[in-house]
């Protein structure tokens, strides 16, 4: 027992080290899927058009796969993609295949999220918006948007997580990450105290899950004080 | 794109005979995982004192790390453990043949039993407390009352739910390929790795997740609809 505190101790600041891009898959896709995650939203509570029809089967493509295979996917099937247009990606770091494919997959959640949260909002709120005399653009921007995301702010908090929790896979393409890091150390002491070294990361996926958490805890009650309370 | 659609025709029923073994995965551990949230649901509810304490901890714990940090411990972990209980009781261990289904099985049981604790908690929780009175009031004992009454109320309000984490579930198995386990997306990499067409492989794997993804949801809906017409005053979103 004293051997793997021992172990874990001297595992640590390793795994700290590989930190910043496990905050890195976690940042960056999740501010890139906020984005594309409201387009798709956008066009998935409109019109149904051909645009509705295309995202409707990308949504349920990227929730109804494992993101293990997603991932494969992008990381065999982007380079033959590009090399239609001639451009060889070959180059480009796992690192990055693993950002597009969190993105993809991500984005198609947050669309979801979005999606039942404008749905759950009050549509009284937007015709208010319009008899004050706001244009569309004024309502989206002070009256849909910032409900939506009232709304939709606890089931992203558990996205957010399960992105966080979903970037140790990185690993299993060559990303070096927490986990990647672990392995490798793993690998290099050919596997001994190799439990020892997964508690440790397992430890720290743990505490970055909590500050993630108490962070959107603080998001949530900061929209919620503008919240009226129903008596 | 100049995919090998040839080889994808050819490759799809044998990435199809792995299926059952993929949906076995997810079977036995949902099963596990529903046993694990049930007693540890029943030490919340119960409020068992120090025990409570301690599942609520572990629970947050398991739901706090991810899944594969979990896959690899238990990949570790399980033949470890067997190897130094070899000869107790009637376990026997074979080094030449360790048991990684097992390991799966074990690590998929105990996260999302934890998050299927939650499930069992609040679905107790939101049966109409009026039914347990009326148990006693007809002479029921508590235990009756539990079995007969609260019980199944509790498990239809949890189908919906339930379901989610069984098609999580379902998608999560695929990361048993990264310790041993020949599931379907082992078997589709297996299958690719003679002539390196890895793209297809993986996408016939990938439209026979999705294809069973869609159609699992499907019969939960009728399931949904099948038993809760005996309870329409709910409404499970």
């Amino acid at each position: 027992m004293a051997d793997g505190v021992k172990l874990m101790k001297d595992a640590l600041p390793g795994l700290i080290e590989y930190l910043p891009m496990t905050l890195y898959f976690l940042i960056v896709p999740s501010i890139i899927s906020l984005i594309l995650g409201s387009m798709i939203c956008a066009v998935r509570v409109g019109r149904k058009n051909v645009l509705y029809r295309i995202a409707t089967v990308f949504v349920s493509f990227f929730r109804g796969t494992p993101s293990l295979v997603q991932l494969y996917l992008v990381l065999y099937g982007l380079p033959k993609l590009f090399e239609i247009f001639g451009v060889n990606i070959n180059r480009w770091s796992a690192a990055t295949f693993f950002v597009i494919a969190s993105i993809l997959n991500f984005s198609s959640f947050v669309s979801e999220a979005l999606r039942g949260a404008y749905l759950a909002m009050d549509h009284g709120q937007i015709e208010a918006g319009y008899s004050v005399g706001y244009s569309r653009w004024q309502c989206l921007l002070h009256v849909i948007v910032p409900q939506t995301l009232q709304i939709a702010l606890p089931n992203l908090k558990n996205l957010e997580i399960d992105l966080l929790k979903g970037t140790a896979l990185a690993y299993t393409i060559g990303a070096v990450e927490v986990l990647g890091y672990a392995h490798r150390l793993i690998a290099i002491n050919s596997g001994a105290g190799r439990m020892w070294v997964l508690l440790a990361a397992a430890i720290l996926y743990f505490v970055i899950n909590v500050v993630l958490e108490v962070f959107f805890n603080l998001l949530t009650k900061h929209y919620s004080k503008y919240e009226r309370s129903l008596a | 794109m100049n995919l090998d659609y040839k080889f994808m025709i050819s490759d799809f029923p044998i990435v199809l005979r792995a299926l059952p073994v993929t949906l076995a995965l997810t079977l036995w551990s949902m099963l596990f995982a529903v046993a694990v949230a049930v007693l540890f649901g029943a030490i919340i509810l119960r409020n068992v004192p120090i025990l409570k304490q301690i599942v609520m901890a572990i629970n947050s714990f398991l739901k706090g790390i991810p899944l594969i940090v979990q896959l690899l411990f238990c990949y570790y972990a399980i033949p470890y453990l067997l190897s130094n209980l070899d000869g107790f009781l009637f376990i026997k261990f074979d080094p030449r043949n360790v048991p990684y289904f097992g390991a799966a099985v074990t690590a998929f049981a105990f996260n999302f039993g934890a998050y299927m604790t939650d499930v069992v908690v609040s679905s107790v929780k939101a049966v109409d407390k009026g039914q347990l009175e009326a148990c006693y009031s007809v002479g029921m004992t508590k235990f009756q009352g539990m079995m007969k009454i609260i019980i199944p109320q509790a498990a239809v309000i949890s189908i919906p739910n339930m379901a989610n984490y069984f098609i999580w579930l379902l998608k999560a198995t695929s990361i048993a390929s990264v310790v041993n386990v020949v599931e379907m997306l082992t078997t589709a990499r297996i299958s690719a790795s003679d002539g390196y067409q890895y793209m297809e492989a993986y996408l016939v794997a990938a439209a026979i997740y999705w294809i069973v993804c869609i159609v699992v949801e499907r019969l939960i809906k009728r399931l949904d609809v099948r038993v809760g017409s005996y309870n329409k005053k709910l409404t499970v979103a």
